[in-house]
């Protein structure tokens, strides 16, 4: 299809991308306020722009510092954009991005900055799932996300046939990648097959290492238009397509979403993903995809027409397709939620924006086109495509 | 002597345990921990839940299996004589033997604080049916559809006087786990258990999450019937839960 007529390809790109280190969770002596706004100077400065000139905020997850409080924090001249995606966990990541992107490509904004902060000393544990486990899971012994994305998984393997080396795949190459990454938690922290595979059971199917960590950290990245961020300092990941949402039957429906065990990026949002950006599955060189638990990651792969359903799955998770520099897939590349970190996916649109630039601890090679997706199994799901200018 | 009460256990091992159960009765908390496999001690320290007043320890049994781990049964006694029976799988490790795994037995589901219903009160319905031992699924009279979970009017014709049939309670298991981490304290005592995603045909086929009742050791399988059961081992004043047994 055309893509000429939309004004939201390309309108805006990230020019600025910053973490703050990965602290064991509970440890951060600072508020998430504090970190959040660390994260944001820096990635000012990478982008060598005056925090000062920010005039839009964006969070999600329910963050618990809203754009006012960060913008007065920060002394900004004006705010002209401050929006919160709904829908906890990680299924806001690519929202976020986007939202930030529409505001700038509907001339709301002009500068705009993605943030997340997270640390337990204010926010306390589980504030991903936050209001989303009511009394219908609770009376029932099930209190946290990896029960949910357990029960979901289990048919993914048992009715669907994905193989469980297809877990296993995708958290090897997250390790696989840390091992480059001197800011990821695993940094110096290989896995063995061996290791993973006897790690302790969380809940069937999903064992220790098929989980994402929780850190106390922050994380931001500033948006801004086409036409300003070619004259910044960093080349600008262009932002070239951006969904979000929930299918029918799908959101907080305590189990009787469907189809049950897709990640929730459904075919008429995964339509828009790609005719948005005019880019096919087959041109994306590397993928960040939000890994809660492995098995809702893998279902984000297959819903998004990168991994083939069921047992052939297997085919193309195998570790050696999954890593850069040479792997078809690679994907999480600076380690990911398992291995380098979790703000709630926030490494993940970096390292997205990284891959652009060249500048990944595992970078591939020449990459153009650089995919995030942000969810899953979880009531929302977003999907972000960034392109280098050479997709303009 | 253990070599002789268990023939087919290695000595080392019966003396491990029963050195085990007698730390753990005496709250020698830094003997018990060095017993446990270290990558999982704060799983193991959730998963079982002693008697109060812990004072006393009886070995019971031990057997090998299953797999290559083996199998010890120990009694505790508390305060007023109340009893808890562990069970232990142990695993040569390091030189020694280590607990691996570690439950009450027998198998009980968890009573959680969360038995009530949600604070919008959408699903007040349904609770007050559990007390009239009832499944009761939201349903609309107008165009027939099913609603869980529920919701304030009708999602598929708007119709806003949505009504609540008892449905007969038994059903498929459409997805299921096992759950062995402590998410919450209500959970020790209980764990490992399983929970079941059951498909309710007598309610268009709409799922209800439920625990599964000896769900310990259980060959669980997708597609397996179930019926449920109403549970009422809570106190009086607590909703009685819908728990489900293979069938």
């Amino acid at each position: 299809m055309s893509t000429s007529d939309r004004t939201f390809r390309a309108a805006a790109a990230v020019v600025g991308a910053a973490n703050t280190p990965f602290l064991k969770r509970g440890t951060a002596t600072s508020s998430a306020l504090k970190l959040a706004l660390r994260a944001i100077l820096d990635a000012a400065d990478d982008a060598g722009v005056d925090a000062h000139d920010i005039d839009g905020f964006v969070s999600y997850a329910n963050d618990d510092n809203e754009g006012l409080a960060v913008g007065a924090a920060l002394g900004v001249k004006e705010i002209r954009w401050s929006s919160m995606v709904w829908g906890g966990g990680g299924g806001g990541v690519a929202a976020a991005v986007n939202t930030a992107a529409a505001a700038i490509a509907s001339g709301q904004a002009e500068t705009v900055c993605v943030y997340r902060g997270l640390s337990e000393a204010d926010a306390g544990r589980q504030s991903y799932s936050k209001g989303h486990i009511g009394p219908l899971y609770g009376a029932h012994g099930v209190f946290a996300p990896a029960q949910i994305c357990a029960l979901r998984t289990q048919r993914l393997l048992e009715v669907d046939g994905v193989p469980r080396e297809a877990l296993a795949a995708l958290v090897a190459a997250a390790y696989h990648h840390a091992q480059n990454n001197p800011d990821a938690v695993a940094y110096g922290r290989p896995l063995s097959a061996e290791v993973y595979a006897d790690s302790r059971i969380i809940s069937e199917p999903l064992r220790l290492y098929d989980c994402s960590r929780e850190n106390d950290a922050a994380g931001a990245v500033i948006v801004t238009s086409a036409d300003r961020a070619r004259g910044l300092r960093q080349k600008p990941a262009y932002v070239l397509s951006g969904v979000q949402g929930s299918g029918p039957a799908w959101t907080e429906s305590v189990e009787n979403e469907n189809p049950y065990s897709s990640a929730g990026f459904h075919p008429a949002l995964v339509a828009r993903l790609w005719e948005g950006a005019g880019v096919e599955p087959g041109e994306v060189d590397v993928t960040q995809v939000y890994e809660n638990f492995s098995g809702p990651a893998v279902a984000s792969l297959i819903d998004v027409g990168l991994v083939p359903p069921g047992a052939e799955a297997g085919r193309v998770m195998q570790l050696e397709n999954l890593i850069a520099p040479h792997g078809a897939l690679p994907l999480n590349t600076a380690g990911g939620n398992i291995a380098e970190g979790f703000v709630h996916g926030f490494g993940l649109i970096v390292e997205a924006v990284r891959q652009i630039r060249g500048t990944s601890p595992n970078p591939v090679p020449g990459a153009d086109v650089s995919l995030l997706l942000g969810g899953p199994m979880a009531p929302l799901v977003s999907a972000t495509l960034f392109g280098s200018e050479a997709t303009v | 002597m253990t070599e002789t009460r268990f023939p087919d256990v290695p000595d080392d091992l019966a003396e491990v345990v029963d050195r085990h159960g007698r730390a753990v009765a005496a709250l020698d908390n830094e003997t018990v921990l060095a017993d446990f496999r270290k990558d999982r001690i704060g799983q193991l320290l959730g998963s079982a839940r002693p008697p109060d007043g812990l004072h006393a320890a009886e070995l019971l049994s031990i057997e090998p299996g299953p797999d290559s781990l083996y199998t010890a049964h120990i009694r505790y006694t508390g305060a007023g004589g109340a009893q808890a029976v562990f069970r232990s799988r142990w695993i040569a490790m390091d030189g020694t033997w280590r607990v691996t795994q570690v439950r009450n037995v027998p198998d009980t589901p968890p009573v959680t604080p969360f038995a009530e219903p949600s604070a919008d009160g959408l699903d007040t319905p349904h609770w007050a049916g559990l007390a009239q031992r009832e499944l009761r699924i939201q349903h609309c009279p107008a165009c027939g559809e099913w609603i869980w979970s529920p919701r304030p009017i009708c999602p598929s014709c708007h119709h806003d006087e949505l009504e609540w049939p008892s449905v007969d309670p038994t059903g498929t298991v459409y997805a299921w786990t096992r759950t062995w981490q402590p998410f919450h304290p209500s959970a020790t005592g209980h764990l490992p258990y399983v929970v079941v995603a059951v498909e309710l045909p007598a309610a268009g086929n709409r799922r209800v999450v439920g625990v599964l009742l000896d769900g310990d050791g259980a060959d669980v399988r997708i597609g397996q019937h179930v019926t449920a059961e109403f549970d009422h081992s809570a106190d009086a004043a607590a909703y009685p839960l819908l728990r489900w047994r293979l069938s």
